[in-house]
């Protein structure tokens, strides 16, 4: 457990201790006994003796809120306990021996849920009469399924555990294996959800007892003082005050207790989701300056992105220059972390939040002529040209579409976003699009829900809201990835063909697979570990690389009956800890003592070729 | 789509049998004779004679099964039994009475839906910012507060100190419209207050992570405007938890109401049944037990279907 983990549970932890410490030493203080009557000091306001005053019958209220403490403590304490420890047990025989013993475990556990918890309280209440013994054993009934299901789920999941199955077909006895396994596994959860109970098992014995269907009078407890407190209201209200203050108090700090170590020891729920949206919102950058050279389509000069604030932050993407004209397709090949798909989200402006542009221009000339730097541009003038010129089709075409939406609706809305078009007339043209990507009788599918197509499907319509407006750039981040090799042929078919249609439209295709870009690209931009390594014509620099890092991937590359495979040795360097000089040296067979002095700059060989090696002779 | 509401309803059809067997069975096998315990209260051993009578006039003397059949028989007619102490028949008073307690349940989530709602569709749009750390510790307060503790406040402050309301009480709408709805609107937003906070924390998180999908980043690809992304994009997505836990919570409200009905003295279903369990009236508690047990039921179908409605992939599972 993390330091910062400690901080976030020692506020709730203290407090919650502290209210327990009080509650179990209330016999040890030199508290006034909690039901001694006197009734000649009846309601009498705060004094020296009584620190809290005195309730309806001359009662301290100081020794009966700490005394009532104990009731309401011991009833949520030992009834979250037992229910704890009971509902485990039916998850865990539930799951581990399911069939007949799952029906009288688990599931009649849960056949309780099908009451509204108050209600079966009552229940129990009306069965055996009101007392802190039935409370406990109303809530026991009440938590037990909770505890029960979430047993039973780990139990499951850990059944299905390689080695538990292994073990088994082994004939070991599983069940040892399986309480190791599980409990560690379920220890977590549970612990949220006793916390949980607890508080939520407070709330309803003071509620019950409120009723006075709870802890008997004259015991004191934090339901019954505000029961009291109420009916004398008009005279002496502060007396509600005391145990409100204590129960709502108690409740928030066990809540606060639930939170952090929810958060503690669930990670997965602690990460702040990636939004987006909030640089999409409130990304205004400066001003525009005046642009040099305008490339005819699209130029990125010197891109440099971070990731993060400060001195932590890690340079992901540094100096990355590159260039498409139109009609042309650029391929960016690299290893997972090159920066080749930051690169891509930079250029639309949907970097998200923690990533900014630090330095360097992306010179885009529009269809009207201007050139505008991408990367200065305010979010409503990039939005303009989003889903218009500049498109992007991305990975997963699963999760890049919206499974609450038909598809034709998803496609018809890029065309909506920028041209003045009735509803009606927009749905007509995204059929025609569907139809257009291939997709088989395309009026009937564009009624349909992601869901029900399948994923090569899925991918034709992602590209179809894409080039829904005749983008003059396109941007694919490795549209094929998630596909079948049959169907990622038929994509790769699919974006020739319309970018032959298409004209001008100039493409740039993100990937991780040669294969794919000698098929598709005219040029190559080769990333590692954020910088550009090579650059040239697709058949030059596959043909003769001029850079090892290139060499090394071609070679990776199984080709025809040669089945050698040569793999890449070293691994790629971790962003926060970059080899000084050339990043690629500590894996590279060239690699001199000069290679790691001083970081190689980007060499032009002539011809559109350049490398970042300072022995690109010597690259066989 | 309508298969699957045929599905769900017979599946839930069978959970009203298995909840009207539950209650006839905890009623009849758990260990103690009603009869007897009917009669010992004060602590003194019952007379035999008295407990037999008894035992004869509720039926318990016939064998389970024919019990059984009577009690599921008398349901199918909509009997639901006679109160032991009047003799007033329990589906009378139910019917009197269901519907006010409906009523402010209603008013409850309505008044959540409208507060918690876009409460939290903004603390997520502004996450991490001043507005959305403050709203989300009120939340986490509204939440603890137990409503019977707010409700017996919101009654010293607004009808014993400012003397705005009457403490409490109930009009029939039949007779005064406008003191029927003020007289409403205080146990109304008591139980409004913890499930808006319920509402807001679900509404905020299900929003931030729909604003991760990646098809919202597809959305702000294709140049959609940001006030259509949210609405049209992420709203609806992240309605679907947000449905299921207020559904989740409005069931138990209708056994939660008890202790706000209470406070204010609303003549709803709680009541009657607090009044029942103090009295050990075992015709009253099933009835009511099983009429609100059913209600749970119907309105987690409600669920089921709405969630269909709302999420396509469902209707297909």
């Amino acid at each position: 457990m993390e330091r910062r983990d400690l901080h976030r549970l020692a506020v709730p932890l203290a407090v919650v201790g502290g209210i327990v410490a009080l509650a179990a030493a209330a016999p040890l203080l030199p508290l006034a006994d909690p039901v001694h009557i006197e009734v000649s000091a009846r309601l009498t306001p705060p004094s020296e003796g009584h620190w809290l005053g005195q309730d309806e019958y001359g009662r301290d209220v100081l020794s009966r809120a700490i005394w009532g403490a104990r009731a309401s403590l011991a009833v949520s304490f030992l009834a979250a306990a037992i229910a704890g420890i009971a509902g485990t047990a039916l998850g865990l025989l539930g799951g581990y021996f399911r069939g007949v013993v799952e029906i009288l475990t688990v599931r009649s556990a849960e056949a309780v849920l099908c009451f509204p918890p108050l209600l079966l309280a009552l229940l129990v209440v009306t069965l055996l009469g009101p007392g802190a013994g039935t409370l406990i054993v109303a809530l026991s009934i009440l938590y037990a399924p909770s505890y029960a299901r979430v047993a039973y789920a780990e139990t499951l999941a850990a059944r299905n555990l390689d080695y538990v199955v292994a073990q088994e077909a082994l004939g070991a006895r599983s069940g040892r294996i399986l309480l190791r396994t599980v409990l560690p596994n379920v220890a977590p959860p549970l612990l949220v959800q006793f916390s949980l109970t607890v508080a939520s098992a407070m709330v309803l014995e003071s509620g019950l007892s409120f009723l006075g269907l709870g802890v008997v009078p004259p015991e004191p407890s934090w339901g019954l003082m505000i029961r009291g407190a109420r009916s004398t209201m008009d005279q002496a209200p502060w007396l509600l005050l005391w145990p409100c203050l204590a129960l709502t108090g108690t409740i928030v700090a066990l809540n606060m207790l639930c939170d952090a170590l929810r958060d503690v020891l669930d990670p997965r729920g602690r990460t702040v989701s990636a939004n987006p949206f909030r640089a999409f919102v409130s990304g205004l950058l400066p001003a525009t300056e005046p642009a040099p050279a305008p490339p005819a389509l699209l130029r990125v000069d010197g891109l440099h992105l971070a990731i993060g604030h400060g001195p932590g932050a890690l340079p992901a993407v540094r100096d990355v220059s590159l260039a498409v004209a139109p009609g042309e397709t650029l391929a960016v090949v690299g290893e997972s972390g090159s920066g080749k798909t930051l690169t891509g989200l930079a250029i639309l402006g949907l970097l998200p939040p923690v990533v900014r542009v630090t330095g360097g221009r992306i010179l885009y000339t529009g269809r009207d002529g201007t050139t505008v730097d991408l990367a200065r541009l305010g979010e409503p003038a990039l939005r303009r040209l989003r889903g218009d010129e500049l498109s992007m089709v991305f990975q997963d075409p699963s999760a890049s579409l919206n499974p609450v939406h038909r598809v034709g609706d998803q496609v018809a809305e890029t065309i909506r976003a920028h041209r003045d078009l009735s509803a009606a007339e927009a749905r007509r043209r995204a059929v025609a699009l569907l139809d257009r990507v291939g997709l088989p009788d395309a009026a009937r599918r564009a009624r349909a829900y992601p869901h029900e197509l399948s994923g090569g499907q899925r991918q034709r319509a992602v590209i179809a809201a894409a080039i829904a407006n005749g983008p003059r750039l396109l941007i694919a981040d490795e549209p094929t990835t998630a596909l079948d090799v049959t169907i990622q042929a038929q994509i790769l078919e699919l974006m020739a063909g319309l970018k032959a249609q298409a004209g001008g439209m100039g493409l740039i295709f993100v990937t991780h697979n040669l294969a794919v870009v000698s098929e598709i690209a005219d040029r190559v931009v080769v990333m590692y570990v954020g910088e550009v390594v090579e650059e040239g014509p697709v058949a030059e620099v596959f043909g003769s690389p001029r850079h090892p890092y290139t060499a090394a991937l071609v070679a990776s590359v199984p080709e025809g009956d040669d089945d050698r495979l040569s793999a890449i040795p070293g691994v790629v360097p971790p962003l926060h800890d970059l080899p000084a000089g050339c990043r690629f040296a500590p894996r590279c067979g060239l690699a001199e003592p000069a290679c790691t002095a001083g970081a190689p700059a980007l060499e032009s060989l002539g011809g559109g070729r350049s490398t970042r090696c300072r022995r690109w002779r010597e690259v066989a | 789509m309508l298969g699957y509401a045929v599905r769900r309803s017979v599946v839930a059809l069978g959970l009203v049998w298995v909840v009207a067997t539950l209650v006839f069975l905890v009623i009849h096998l758990i260990p103690g004779d009603p009869a007897e315990l009917l009669l010992s209260q004060g602590g003194f051993a019952p007379d035999p004679a008295a407990v037999a009578e008894l035992r004869t006039q509720l039926g318990l003397d016939r064998p389970l099964p024919v019990q059984y059949g009577s009690y599921i028989g008398g349901l199918l007619h909509g009997d639901l039994g006679h109160s032991l102490l009047d003799e007033h028949p329990v589906a009378e008073e139910i019917a009197l009475r269901l519907p006010r307690t409906l009523e402010l349940i209603a008013a409850a989530a309505l008044l959540a839906v409208v507060f918690g709602l876009p409460l939290g569709t903004l603390a997520a749009l502004r996450a991490g910012g001043p507005a959305d750390r403050a709203l989300s510790v009120l939340a986490g307060v509204s939440m603890s507060v137990p409503v019977f503790v707010v409700g017996t406040l919101v009654v010293l402050v607004f009808a014993q100190k400012l003397r705005w309301v009457s403490a409490g009480g109930f009009t029939p709408f039949s007779r005064d419209p406008l003191e029927h709805l003020a007289l409403l609107a205080m146990p109304a937003a008591t139980i409004a207050l913890g499930l808006a906070a319920v509402v807001f924390r679900m509404t905020r998180s299900s929003i931030l992570e729909v604003l991760g999908r990646d098809y919202v980043r597809t959305a702000m690809a294709k140049g959609v405007a940001p006030l259509r992304i949210v609405v049209h994009h992420v709203i609806r997505n992240a309605l679907i938890p947000v449905v299921t836990v207020l559904a989740l919570h409005l069931g138990t409200l209708l056994g939660g109401t008890v202790l706000v009905e209470y406070v204010f003295n609303w003549p709803g279903l709680s009541g009657y049944l607090v009044n029942a369990v103090e009295a050990r009236d075992y015709p009253e508690v099933m009835g009511i037990v099983l009429v609100i047990s059913v209600l749970f039921v119907l309105l987690n179908l409600a669920v089921d279907l709405l969630y269909a409605l709302l999420d396509p992939r469902v209707r297909h599972a």
